[in-house]
């Protein structure tokens, strides 16, 4: 820059001014630097939600050590607190959701990408894609006026009769009906990826070439088959990205959850019973929290639900990374 | 020289049409619940829509009130969040897509950007109480708005910084070569080629941050009563959402359907806005 | 590629001198009749009313520009565009008698015995030995030794044994053009079908792999109806025994391959063959 800045002072009769040439400097400066600093801001601000959390989180892991993972106490009263619940409840939803959710957004991709009116397509598309902006309060109120109940009085009556008395599935399906528990956590979860799901695993199903397709039609394959066979093994990166997409979704998920899992800290052997997550335990107790050690607890799980989210999170970046790349060939 | 084994065939077409069936079964159930939740919240919610919600603060309990304290300080953290996060995000976006590039700095800024942008927001929730509810002493909107815009952040540097990558470096070495500093370049160029694809990303961010609730649980809390201070704690749509749905009191609940129902076509309208914007872009190219 | 030194094209290759069909022209039976096919894309008329024999164990190549129907008609033969929405046939083809634009046509079944090759080789991203023993395992329940001896003839068939059977375990993705489009002719042939469709198969591959090709289609006539759609106009006249020239959705002229290249009968066909246009 000042090499230019000297060029156009020994040409004076140059007609670009020394002061507009300063002040396209200046701008240039305050431009660069202006970005460069915000850009460093954001990341200290993130870099500190992670620091502010480990924090937060040290007086409660000092006091209990890695028995906090392993604990299923959680006491406010005698101060005992352990993370066993909530990490037993957010697995088992996000578990439970994934079985249901998955199955129905591939069905509902493929339904999309093979057998669809095209008519239908683009307006099905759209639904789907603007009911994954809903906010998960919505599905939380749905879950505990509506799904709640109807569970109670028509689904969990039949699971239990069905099942009684059938080893491991009879325990895991015993009364009473609570309504409320993990099992109707783990059903609102499963609607509430239906749409990640399913606007993943359809964009990656568009992007199987159409004539490689038509070279399975043209051996005589069936929809399955070049479905089974071709499309999704072709697609299996991106798919697994996308579940994985969902899953952080399930795991991380906090008002659909609160609403319906029943915040009990303990592990039921039915998971009709009511239970607790990582993140409905936060969001009950927080405020209420008066101790330090019991806001460090809660600050501890709040560190340990990021974990596992990331964890989950970066696998499935690192899949659909890998997915660009090769369509990038 | 054909030999199929027919009945294998067969056997093979009644495994397709089957799972072709339960295919169309996923779609129409999936559809159904989701068309259900909508169905409900507008049943619900529509039944309690009245002039009082906008203009009576929300009541004690048992007694009949509206949601304008609630709506106020939604609107007003929405817009504190976007006012804080907007500028910063784009200002970091643009650095990355214009001066950073594959920089190590500009690598680890998205990486970690790409975590907070998925990260549950219910830490972010955390992160303030820890910061500023703490160190100030007691909840405020301030918070509130903070946490919001923590969450708006991520979105806009990543939109930002995709959209302006569109922008082909032809376009800026024709503005270059004008002899146009840097900083015309991208404030009258690459701003102007990307615009549609930005706002869109703010739009998106609005739409996110506006159905919050977890952050905004121990940072904003709840005020019963209208305040405009925004040092007190602030009512605000979503946590009014939360209480008054797990009361037991019928008016209360009538009235979270309500917000609820408010909450959901406030978004629904930023998202469709938002498409338009960018399916409009792309009609353009 | 395995390929040894550059053989010049067209010496090596006595098949390829023009040829007499009219020798055992008593032999001739039609494999797939067409009767007055027109074919809409949505609302344009693509196919205006076509009928032609396509003969039993010959090789019949489509010819003519860009746009004039040739790859449509071929699509029609095993109903490749029924996967699409708005496009529809009319009319009869005849394929040993059935009409194949029956509605009522079991379409996986038509097309185990209508094999189609396409213009870019589409190996499955599965290995060399899955990619030829996927289409055997649909129709047959074959045991390990019988599947393994199906896919090395089929392989052989497609002059591609040699050169992959040490790494039948490999991604097909990994060969090369030419290897990958044998391997597509092969994967098609070892499904035993009847009739071989060729979509352009050499328009993406250099001289040498087209000249293996070219050489495998002639081997693979002695067992199977082939129609073959091509831009290239030597190559037609190199393998080809029938020839259909098309123009903007109609048939200009049908006849023996000599005949057309040599004392073509319509004008435009020859003006096409002469390089007048397209």
């Amino acid at each position: 820059m000042n090499q230019v800045a000297s060029v156009a002072t020994s040409a004076p009769a140059n007609s670009i001014t020394a002061s507009a040439l300063r002040r396209h400097t200046l701008w240039d400066a305050v431009l660069k630097h202006g970005t460069r600093s915000a850009a460093i801001t954001v990341l200290l601000l993130l870099g500190g939600v992670i620091a502010t959390l480990v924090q937060g989180s040290w007086l409660s892991l000092s006091t209990f050590g890695p028995e906090f993972l392993t604990t299923e106490k959680w006491n406010p009263v005698s101060e005992e607190f352990g993370a066993l619940a909530p990490i037993y409840g957010t697995l088992l939803t996000s578990l439970i959701a994934m079985l249901i959710g998955i199955p129905i957004s591939i069905g509902i991709a493929i339904f999309l990408t093979e057998l669809c009116p095209p008519r239908l397509k683009r307006s099905i598309s759209t639904a789907i894609e603007l009911l994954a902006g809903i906010p998960s309060i919505i599905y939380g109120i749905w879950g505990l006026f509506v799904l709640a109940p109807f569970l109670q009085a028509h689904v969990q009556p039949v699971l239990i009769e069905v099942f009684a008395g059938v080893p491991v599935l009879g325990t895991m399906f015993a009364g009473p009906p609570y309504g409320i528990g993990i099992f109707t956590a783990g059903i609102i979860l499963s609607i509430m990826v239906l749409p990640y799901i399913t606007s993943v695993t359809r964009d990656v199903f568009e992007t199987v070439p159409p004539t490689l397709k038509e070279s399975a039609y043209a051996l005589g394959c069936t929809t399955w088959e070049v479905v089974r066979k071709i499309v999704l093994p072709f697609t299996s990166t991106g798919v697994i990205g996308g579940i994985m997409l969902g899953l952080g979704r399930a795991l991380g998920e906090t008002m659909a959850v609160t609403f319906v899992i029943g915040n009990a800290h303990k592990i039921a052997g039915s998971i009709l019973a009511p239970g607790t997550t990582i993140s409905a335990s936060i969001a009950n107790e927080f405020t209420e929290a008066e101790t330090a050690l019991y806001t460090s607890s809660l600050i501890s799980l709040g560190l340990l639900l990021f974990l596992i989210t990331f964890t989950v999170l970066a696998i499935a970046r690192l899949l659909l990374l890998r997915l660009q790349r090769q369509a990038g060939k | 020289m054909q030999n199929f084994d027919m009945s294998r065939y067969k056997r093979r077409r009644r495994v397709s049409s089957l799972l072709m069936i339960g295919s169309w079964f996923a779609a129409i159930t999936g559809l159904a619940i989701l068309g259900l939740i909508l169905f409900t919240l507008f049943w619900r919610g529509v039944g309690g829509l009245n002039l009082a919600v906008f203009t009576e603060s929300t009541p004690p309990p048992g007694a009949a009130g509206g949601l304008l304290n609630a709506i106020y300080g939604s609107v007003m953290m929405t817009v504190l969040g976007t006012a804080l996060g907007t500028p910063l995000g784009i200002l970091a976006g643009t650095w990355m897509a214009e001066y950073g590039r594959n920089s190590r700095l500009a690598t680890t800024i998205r990486f970690i950007n790409d975590i907070l942008l998925s990260a549950p927001s219910i830490v972010i929730g955390l992160f303030v109480y820890e910061v500023m509810v703490v160190t100030m002493g007691h909840f405020s909107a301030w918070a509130g708005g903070c946490a919001l815009a923590l969450l708006v952040l991520p979105v806009v540097v990543r939109t930002t910084e995709d959209m302006l990558l569109l922008v082909p470096d032809g376009l800026r070495e024709a503005a270059s070569a004008l002899g146009s500093p840097r900083w015309m370049v991208i404030s009258r160029v690459c701003y102007r080629a990307a615009k549609a694809g930005m706002i869109t990303g703010v739009l998106l961010a609005v739409a996110r941050v506006t159905g919050e609730t977890a952050p905004l649980l121990f940072t904003a809390l709840n005020n019963q009563f209208m305040s405009t201070d925004m040092n007190a704690p602030m009512a605000n749509l979503p946590v009014v959402i939360f209480q008054f749905a797990l009361s037991p009191y019928p008016e209360w609940q009538q009235l979270a359907w309500t917000a609820a129902l408010l909450i959901t076509v406030t978004v629904l309208i930023l998202n469709i806005v938002a498409r338009a914007l960018s399916s409009s872009r792309i009609k353009k190219d | 590629m395995n390929e040894s030194a550059p053989m010049s094209v067209g010496t090596q290759r006595p098949h390829l001198q023009p040829r007499d069909p009219m020798a055992n022209r008593a032999a001739l039976t039609e494999k797939i009749s067409v009767r007055d096919v027109r074919f809409y894309y949505g609302d344009f008329l693509a196919l205006k009313g076509i009928s032609m024999p396509i003969y039993d164990k010959k090789v019949t190549a489509l010819i003519g520009p860009s746009g004039c129907g040739k790859s449509t008609l071929l699509r029609i033969f095993n109903r490749m565009y029924d996967l699409y929405p708005k496009q529809r046939a009319e009319g009869e083809i005849l394929f040993e008698g059935n009409n194949l634009l029956d509605p009522k046509q079991d379409l996986n079944l038509l097309r185990a015995r209508v094999g189609m090759v396409f213009q870019k080789p589409t190996p499955f991203p599965m290995s060399i030995y899955d990619n030829i023993a996927f289409g055997i395992r649909l129709y047959e329940r074959v045991p390990k030794s019988e599947l393994d001896d199906r896919v090395e003839t089929a392989l052989k068939r497609g002059a591609l044994w040699d050169e992959v059977k040490d790494k039948l375990n490999q991604s097909g993705l990994g060969l090369s053009g030419g290897q990958q489009q044998r391997l597509c002719i092969a994967r098609s042939i070892a499904v035993r079908p009847d009739v071989l469709l060729l979509d352009e198969p050499t328009s993406a591959l250099d001289p040498i792999a087209t000249a293996k090709v070219e050489e495998l289609i002639y081997q693979l006539k002695s067992d199977y109806t082939i129609c073959i759609v091509t831009h290239n106009m030597q190559q037609a006249a190199r393998v080809a025994d029938f020839t259909a020239f098309m123009y903007l959705g109609e048939l200009i002229e049908f006849g023996e391959t000599s005949q057309v290249f040599t004392k073509p009968k319509q004008p435009k066909t020859e003006d096409y063959i002469t390089g007048r246009f397209g």
